[in-house]
């Protein structure tokens, strides 16, 4: 068979199928899906921001609140880190979002992988800025509560929440190394479930596009 | 201004469906239909459209974003590879096979001889299929034009000595 009668098949084939296209209403749809993909960023953005907004709120009542120093300086931190946290989560959102479907081929890949590389990154590293951090935070919050009466404060909704009794701290710090240890599996398990499978797929073709090349060989 | 990119956007898909039909056809798997990429495509198409600074021509740049799409729904790369609603503006409608019954088993040879070529072959093929230069080729994949003949000298090789056995 010739190469002609290939690209004759290959081009005969558009005849399978009529597409007929209404555009003025193709735009509209396409817009109302471009609208609709924007608005559920903008809602998961708030979500996650009010989370930590709400965090940081609640540790500047404490902050002012609680007489206990130790405390007090565990609440400041939390404040800081919720403020990291904020910033970390955005950054990597303009980091994962720049696929520019426009590049070539090959530019697409590298674009790709370097995007899969830094969610891996930042999914395998979670222990270090977002669960270990807070959970140590969080241990000089429980150990630097001490004895109302010596500071003269009467906080009674406090007092019934706070972990004030040793027993109630060893349990509430346990309870948080648990959690803080299950949100670390949880995201590794998410990276090496679902984005290092990808990550291979991508380099699988990126030495495919490369094989062949006599320059490289 | 509006206006004016509405109207471009429809002569280059009018001047493009096929092709990128053609190319959605190879790439869909199961459960993405060739619609459903084909709808992928021209979104992307559009959201990327105001973008266009010509530095290649319109069409290969077509070819860029429909192969790119294509290759991330092989990846799984996208949360779209998931059914979506389809667009009720585009319509698509079986032509009668028994007009040309030659034509359509062909052709059904060709794509089965495509889908035994690894993902990079199949990009390289539907585009030197469609009749485009080494040089658009290499805009397209940002391959050189050398590695290109080297590369198609054995795609193409393995898919005719595919075809001629399926044909016997």
């Amino acid at each position: 068979m010739l190469e002609q009668e290939l690209k004759n098949i290959w081009t005969s084939s558009a005849q399978t199928a009529q597409i007929s296209i209404e555009t003025s209403q193709l735009i509209k749809e396409l817009n109302a899906k471009m609208d609709g993909i924007q608005k559920a960023i903008r809602i998961r953005d708030i979500r996650e921001i009010s989370a930590s907004v709400i965090g940081m709120l609640l540790y500047m009542y404490l902050l002012f609140e609680i007489p206990f120093p130790m405390t007090r300086f565990a609440s400041a931190l939390s404040i800081v880190w919720f403020a990291f946290v904020i910033l970390k989560l955005r950054k990597s959102k303009t980091r994962h979002i720049t696929c520019k479907l426009d590049l070539s081929v090959r530019g697409q890949l590298a674009d790709q992988e370097a995007a899969m590389r830094y969610q891996a990154a930042l999914l395998d590293s979670v222990a270090y800025w977002y669960a270990i951090p807070p959970f140590i935070i969080n241990c000089i919050f429980v150990l630097g509560l001490g004895n109302p009466a010596e500071y003269n404060w009467t906080n009674s909704l406090a007092e019934s929440i706070l972990p004030l009794s040793m027993n109630l701290k060893i349990g509430t710090i346990t309870g948080l190394a648990f959690f803080y240890a299950l949100i670390i599996w949880l995201n590794k398990r998410a990276a090496s479930r679902d984005i290092k499978p990808i990550l291979e797929k991508i380099n699988i073709i990126q030495d495919e596009w490369e094989a062949d090349n006599e320059s490289n060989g | 201004m509006l206006q004016k990119l509405e109207i471009n956007f429809e002569q280059v898909l009018e001047e493009n469906k096929h092709k990128i039909f053609r190319i959605c056809s190879i790439y869909a798997v199961n459960p993405l239909e060739p619609q459903d990429l084909f709808q992928e495509v021209v979104f992307q198409i559009w959201k990327s459209f105001d973008g266009f600074k010509g530095q290649s021509t319109i069409n290969t740049w077509v070819y860029k974003i429909t192969i790119n799409v294509c290759l991330r729904s092989k990846m799984k790369l996208d949360k779209t590879n998931q059914k979506t609603d389809r667009f009720e503006s585009i319509h698509f409608t079986p032509v009668d096979e028994e007009i040309d019954t030659f034509e359509h088993e062909n052709f059904k040879y060709l794509k089965a001889c495509i889908s035994t070529l690894n993902e990079t072959d199949t990009s390289l093929i539907v585009l030197y299929l469609d009749d485009l230069s080494y040089k658009d080729i290499s805009s397209i994949t940002g391959l050189s034009e050398n590695h290109i003949a080297v590369k198609m000298k054995r795609i193409r090789k393995k898919l005719l000595d595919c075809i001629a056995s399926k044909m016997k």
